[in-house]
């Protein structure tokens, strides 16, 4: 029905219209493209890469249960791949050791999806939770973080102003807590 | 399928209803000429989502949870402004519907195009990333071979499409109302929705920790309005009703809703008293309206 009016009004609308057209168009036909790639990238959202990489982690969250593979990580960039087993929409997260203070959360894990929660963690304990149905606690367990030397990109220097360019995410990493800090 | 479906249709309500009362003003205000500017908006919004969200989702490169919040925080807060400029941009063109100076405001109108396809833009985009990434995650799992299933995929979908039937019925409703009432009752509306948007940048700020006092809560609400009921879900979509709110939050959206709303009844109240009674020559080129 939404078509029938535009057309109607196609005249007055013709540019954007197209170009809304060309959009959602490319969109569809893009969405199959950019699906297949996931074969290619090593998302770290498989079973298989559990046991490669120890900064890939996956958690196995259900309506009551919240299993990682490991509990344990060394210091740097961590990806937690948060797949859904259970019924209720879940969220995940990490917090410092005083089960307060948020590290990273991944929300709207809906039944049957896998997210992956990114962040730079520096050595130390802290306290993960899957949280079914979005509200309480959680299902918290403690994990740890050791000291591999590699703080992750990111540290408040000059020099990362010129590293800006090239990484994206390396701009955003001179991360809020540094200033706040 | 129901739960995936909710987070469609909680993430797509709030967009769909701005979009739809704008349109509905421009409509109704016989300013079609502007309507490319609000598809435009909305278009520009879609396309970035969906095409920084796959590049996070497919590429080598994921976000950090800061930035994303942090982008999530901004914009919200940057949309709450233009929300509210959009609102008191449309109470003052109202004005000029009964008469002399709709030519000068319409002038002002066009010197506003990219003010409009900045509140589209904005209105979409805000919770655009979140969306995409959460859309993208359902087709990895409808298309990742062992043990995959559209089923995730379809149901946010759904959720999506139906918070955009929900806007276009708006839209129609609106349509059909009396505009001075289409005002005051949007305006409202509008303000009442651009608060919990702010409560919402708020929270996000604090979760990045960019501000303090996440755990510091005004309220809990979450046993009797569970976030994964069909009217949690509304009151989030709606009105970013979070059951769990934190003072700071609490604080923004009073601050806010208060003097705004006091500012934008006053105006009305104003504007009742300049003009008692509507000019008898009521066809004053409403020509756009159906």
């Amino acid at each position: 029905m939404i078509t029938t009016r535009l057309s109607r009004r196609a005249r007055l609308l013709s540019l954007p219209v197209r170009t809304v057209i060309l959009l959602s168009t490319g969109t569809v036909l893009t969405l199959p493209l950019l699906a297949g790639c996931t074969e290619n990238t090593p998302a770290g959202n498989t079973d298989a890469n559990a046991g490669g990489n120890p900064r890939a982690l996956t958690v196995q969250a259900t309506d009551s249960e919240c299993k990682l593979s490991a509990t344990t990580a060394p210091s740097g960039n961590i990806t937690f791949a948060v797949t859904n087993s259970g019924s209720k929409v879940t969220e995940f997260y990490l917090y410092g050791d005083d089960g307060k203070r948020v590290v990273g959360e991944v929300e709207n894990i809906g039944p049957g999806i896998t997210r992956e929660l990114v962040l730079k963690a520096e050595p130390g304990n802290y306290i993960t939770a899957c949280k079914p149905g979005m509200a309480g606690d959680g299902i918290r367990a403690p994990f740890s973080v050791s000291d591999s030397g590699d703080q992750g990109a990111g540290g408040y220097d000059i020099q990362l102003v010129d590293r800006a360019n090239d990484n994206y995410r390396n701009t955003w990493r001179i991360s809020p807590s540094s200033w706040w800090r | 399928m129901l739960a995936n479906f909710l987070i469609g249709l909680r993430e797509g309500l709030e967009a769909a209803l701005i979009v739809s009362i704008l349109i509905a003003y421009l409509v109704k205000s016989g300013r079609r000429h502007l309507l490319p500017q609000i598809w435009l908006g909305v278009a520009i919004a879609v396309a970035i989502s969906l095409g920084f969200g796959a590049a996070l989702t497919f590429g080598p490169k994921g976000l950090t949870f800061e930035a994303q919040e942090l982008i999530g925080g901004l914009l919200s807060i940057v949309a709450v402004v233009f929300v509210t400029w959009m609102i008191f941009w449309m109470a003052k063109a109202a004005r000029s519907l009964s008469g002399e100076l709709r030519s000068q405001i319409d002038k002002a109108a066009d010197a506003s195009r990219w003010s409009l396809v900045i509140v589209a833009l904005l209105a979409v985009g805000r919770e655009g990333l979140e969306t995409a990434l959460f859309l993208w995650a359902a087709t990895q799992t409808a298309a990742q071979g062992t043990g995959s299933t559209a089923g995730p995929l379809l149901g946010a979908a759904l959720g999506l499409l139906v918070a955009v039937v929900l806007g276009y019925l708006i839209y129609r409703g609106a349509l059909k109302i009396n505009l001075s009432r289409f005002f005051t009752w949007t305006g409202a509306f509008l303000i009442i929705i651009a608060a919990g948007v702010l409560a919402y940048g708020v929270h996000d700020l604090q979760e990045a920790r960019f501000l303090p006092g996440l755990n510091n809560l005004a309220f809990d609400v979450s046993g009797a309005i569970p976030p994964t009921s069909w009217y949690g879900t509304l009151l989030k979509g709606v009105f970013n009703f979070s059951p769990a709110t934190t003072v700071l939050e609490a604080a923004a959206w009073l601050l806010y809703f208060i003097p705004t709303m006091t500012i934008f009844l006053y105006q009305k109240r104003q504007r009742a008293h300049a003009a008692p009674s509507r000019p008898a020559a009521q066809p004053v080129g409403v020509s756009g309206r159906k």
